[in-house]
């Protein structure tokens, strides 16, 4: 069985500020990882080092091998990665966009093969985006938009799915559609999924495992009730909050005075 | 009694000044002066701008005109001269400096302590900077005619008091070029001219100064028909591979190192009747569009190309 | 934009043939198109042995096949090799703004032109000189560039901004010291084709070829640069490898048509736009098309340029200006809304 997601002693230096410290998690193989915490505290670089386009020190392993040693384009073909602000290109269609990625498949100068296709529009079909296959890109509303980068990064038919914000321009209902997407296909793919989340509440309800990550270190580490605690809240967070369990997972209900 | 003979040499002085004053009045003098300090002083000369007057002779003269010191020098005016601008590059002799004709500064050419300045073109108010430093300047501009070449010529004989050895320039000049018509023998009647200026196909009608002396042998000047606005049109290479010219003068060898081969060897040139019979001049850029006496040099050279 | 990009690629074969045939046809030569005809097809059938009949006279046959013939196929080349550029240009820097001058390429090409003008004109050196001024620009711009930090595409643009000021400089300096050869300086700098000849089309058809070829089939690479450099890492790719290819063969291409065209603006700026608006974005599609676009362009430009003064002709790059910028100014007014 594979090992999983292994990040150890992970550090990372942006010019003269040290981001992130002796980072360290596991995600055990079709688990949900999200990483939490105030903002600056590096969690989007974080999941920049695990994709291995940020220089770091440390080691980031998936199934045992690190992914440093193996080339960009076996890595590509391992891990997807959906960012907070992605680039839409501008006069591409649906479709187009979301071939880019079948690029770790195929050599990148020769045309899509007749697989390819048929991945990408079973990838469109499962994220609702079939009809939306021939518009332009960039004249999707934001949440199809959302969806197509989210179907771009499945089309890679990847093992790991690093997901940077996927909800951050979402309300309430897109938020949970898209997220309640990616549950289902990590449990029918067997994808392990480490995202990171500001919405607390969410993070509790569908994450496995929950990483609170202050000041470019790791401070809690645990299942969601483990780690979402008023205690927490107000020392790395400042905020004033009191934690309920809910059906789903633990709820941050934040306070006034 | 002591009064008469005080008045008679009063009388006697008075006449004889009014007699020498009499002899200082300008006169064409028949016999070449040697010296240029004659009695040709004051004289007024008319240039393009108006009349300008000199009270002597010019000593050290400025030519910022190619043409002007070719001239200059044929009339024997050279030792009057102190320098002339980078373009003046005939005769040898011509004290050569980098004053630019082009970009002209009216400091520099100051700094020589001119008396006279000739120029041919007033750029960048070049002639009122000098007036305004009180040096005397004659403008005397590309000719448009062999008649007002010859007329610069006389202007600066009288300029310089070399009036005689230019009557005798304008007069062998004219001299030559009649000879060189009459050796071409009428050769030149009905065939066609190209006078190319770059290779870029800029070309010059009969109304130009050098039109004018194809214009002498009869030829046709393949740019008359171009029906622009100027005399010195651009031709596509169709056209003049259509017009199919029978001579040919390149006056573009020095700028572009074009010569009778290149011009040959252009694609489709090979058609050119002057290209089959050999009728192609490659002469001297400076010779073929100067105004000075080397004109004749030209007549002579186009004279020797219609005889074959 | 249109999904089906099928049916516009081919309107825009058909429209470069046609600008060709046009072209071929009418000059400041008027040549009645039946004897055209007959004169091309009769050259083409010789090799085989045979012949046409009813062609042009000797004369005219000559300006037809030899001073004609080559400058509409130089137009096309040039044209072509310029919107393909701009177009890659423009997907590498994921600028809408970039052409094919972009990082010093006109300007060390009209350093170089200027340089042989002033000091050996006649050599016949100006192509050689231009082509070479223009890699030493761009390869000055990516050595400044990746030396100061990178091969980001914003500090790319910064050092080409830098290397073709100096140059450009450099060039005015040279022109101001030989005033007498500025005539035949702003000649070359302002674009054209009048000296087209066989001998210029096989001098580029070498570097264009394979300039041109490389990029048509980097086209699906350029879509994944398009995506940033992060997305296009993650997705399994080097950008700044890419990047360099790309902007080697597209400055090889410009260097090219600049040998023997001088500086032609807008052909690289605005063709890629006007193609992006018929068939979007996607460059595997987006080049061959502005590779079209691009040389029928340049075809239909040319034939204004010698004709509309015949016999006299307008700076080529004058044209396309007048031409191209109205042109601009409408797409951008279309973008508005």
């Amino acid at each position: 069985m594979s090992a999983g997601l292994e990040v150890t002693g992970l550090g990372v230096r942006l010019g003269r500020t040290q981001v992130l410290t002796d980072v360290a998690l596991t995600a055990g193989p079709g688990s949900w990882t999200a990483v939490i915490g105030p903002n600056g505290a590096g969690k989007s670089t974080l999941l920049r080092a695990v994709l291995g386009v940020v220089r770091h020190t440390g080691t980031v392993r998936w199934d045992g091998v690190p992914l440093d040693t193996v080339p960009r384009r076996e890595r590509a073909r391992r891990i997807a990665y959906a960012p907070q602000l992605p680039v839409l290109p501008e006069g591409v269609t649906t479709r187009d966009y979301v071939s880019l990625g079948r690029t770790p498949h195929r050599p990148l100068l020769a045309a899509p093969r007749a697989a390819d296709r048929a991945v990408v529009e079973e990838t469109m079909a499962r994220l609702e985006l079939a009809a939306l296959a021939d518009r332009v890109l960039t004249t999707l509303s934001g949440g199809e938009q959302q969806r197509a980068v989210l179907a771009r990064a499945l089309a890679q038919q990847p093992q790991v799915l690093l997901l940077d914000e996927p909800t951050a321009a979402l309300d309430l209902g897109h938020a949970q559609q898209v997220l309640d997407l990616v549950d289902r296909l990590r449990r029918t793919d067997g994808l392990t999924v480490l995202s990171t989340l500001h919405d607390l509440t969410l993070a509790g309800q569908y994450a496995d495992r929950l990483v609170l990550l202050a000041a470019g270190r790791v401070v809690a580490d645990g299942t969601p009730a483990q780690v979402l605690t008023p205690g927490a809240l107000r020392t790395h967070y400042g905020a004033r909050a009191s934690v309920v369990t809910g059906p789903d997972g633990p709820a941050v209900l934040p306070v006034r005075d | 009694m002591p009064r008469r003979p005080i008045l008679a040499v009063l009388l006697g002085t008075a006449l004889a000044l009014a007699g020498c004053s009499g002899g200082a009045d300008p006169a064409p003098s028949a016999a070449p002066s040697t010296s240029a300090a004659d009695s040709a002083f004051p004289v007024t000369v008319t240039g393009d701008t108006g009349d300008l007057t000199l009270d002597a002779a010019p000593e050290r003269i400025v030519s910022m005109s190619a043409s002007a010191t070719e001239t200059l020098f044929a009339i024997d005016a050279g030792d009057q001269v102190v320098a002339v601008d980078s373009t003046s590059t005939y005769p040898e002799q011509a004290p050569v400096t980098d004053l630019s004709a082009f970009t002209p500064n009216a400091e520099a050419i100051a700094g020589y302590e001119p008396d006279l300045v000739v120029i041919s073109d007033d750029i960048d108010g070049l002639a009122g900077n000098l007036d305004t430093l009180g040096i005397p300047v004659l403008q005397l501009g590309a000719a448009e005619f062999l008649d007002d070449a010859y007329a610069q010529m006389t202007t600066l004989g009288d300029a310089t008091g070399h009036r005689a050895e230019a009557d005798d320039l304008v007069q062998s000049t004219k001299d030559r070029i009649g000879a060189a018509v009459s050796a071409a023998g009428g050769a030149g009647e009905g065939l066609s001219v190209y006078h190319e200026l770059d290779p870029s196909g800029y070309s010059a009608t009969s109304s130009t100064f050098v039109g004018g002396v194809y214009a002498l042998f009869g030829l046709t000047n393949i740019a008359d028909a171009a029906g622009q606005d100027t005399g010195y049109p651009q031709l596509s290479a169709e056209y003049v591979v259509d017009a199919a010219p029978d001579v040919v003068v390149l006056a573009d060898t020095v700028c572009c190192g074009e010569d009778a081969a290149t011009f040959a060897a252009r694609p489709a040139y090979d058609t050119v009747p002057a290209v089959r019979t050999g009728r192609v001049l490659a002469a001297d850029d400076d010779v073929a569009s100067r105004w000075g006496p080397r004109i004749a040099d030209l007549a002579e050279q186009v004279s020797q190309t219609l005889q074959g | 934009m249109r999904t089906r990009p099928v049916p516009y690629l081919a309107g825009a074969g058909v429209l470069l043939v046609a600008s060709v045939l046009l072209g071929v046809g009418v000059g400041a030569l008027p040549l009645p198109p039946g004897p055209v005809l007959a004169t091309l097809a009769d050259r083409a059938v010789r090799p085989l042995g045979g012949s046409v009949d009813g062609g042009l006279g000797p004369v005219q046959a000559a300006a037809l096949l030899q001073l004609r013939l080559p400058r509409v196929v130089l137009a096309v080349l040039v044209g072509g090799a310029l919107a393909i550029a701009g177009a890659a240009y423009q997907g590498v820097f994921r600028n809408p703004l970039a052409d094919p001058y972009l990082l010093g390429a006109a300007a060390g090409a009209g350093l170089g032109a200027t340089v042989v003008i002033a000091y050996a004109p006649g050599s016949g050196a100006v192509p050689v000189a231009a082509f070479v001024g223009a890699l030493v620009g761009v390869g000055a711009s990516f050595a400044l560039g990746t030396a100061a930090g990178g091969s980001s595409s914003a500090t790319l643009l910064l050092a080409g901004v830098a290397v073709a000021s100096f140059l450009a400089a450099a060039q005015t300096l040279v022109q101001q010291r030989n005033a007498e050869d500025l005539q035949q300086v702003y000649g070359w700098l302002l674009g054209q084709l009048g000296r087209a000849s066989w001998s210029e089309v096989l001098l580029v058809l070498p570097y264009l070829g394979a300039a041109v070829a490389v990029l048509l089939v980097c086209g699906r690479a350029l879509d994944v640069l398009a995506v940033g450099d992060d997305e296009a890492r993650s997705l399994g790719v080097h950008p700044g490898r890419l990047r360099l290819l790309v902007v080697v063969a597209a400055s090889l291409a410009t260097a090219s048509a600049v040998a023997v065209s001088g500086l032609i603006g807008f052909v690289g700026l605005v063709v890629p736009h006007v193609a992006r608006t018929l068939v979007g974005g996607a460059h595997h599609v987006l080049l061959p098309m502005s590779l079209l676009a691009g040389g029928a362009f340049l075809v239909l430009a040319d034939l204004l340029a010698r004709t509309v003064l015949a016999p006299a002709e307008l700076p080529l790059g004058v044209v396309t200006a007048f031409v191209g910028a109205p042109f601009f100014a409408a797409l951008l007014w279309d973008r508005r809304r």
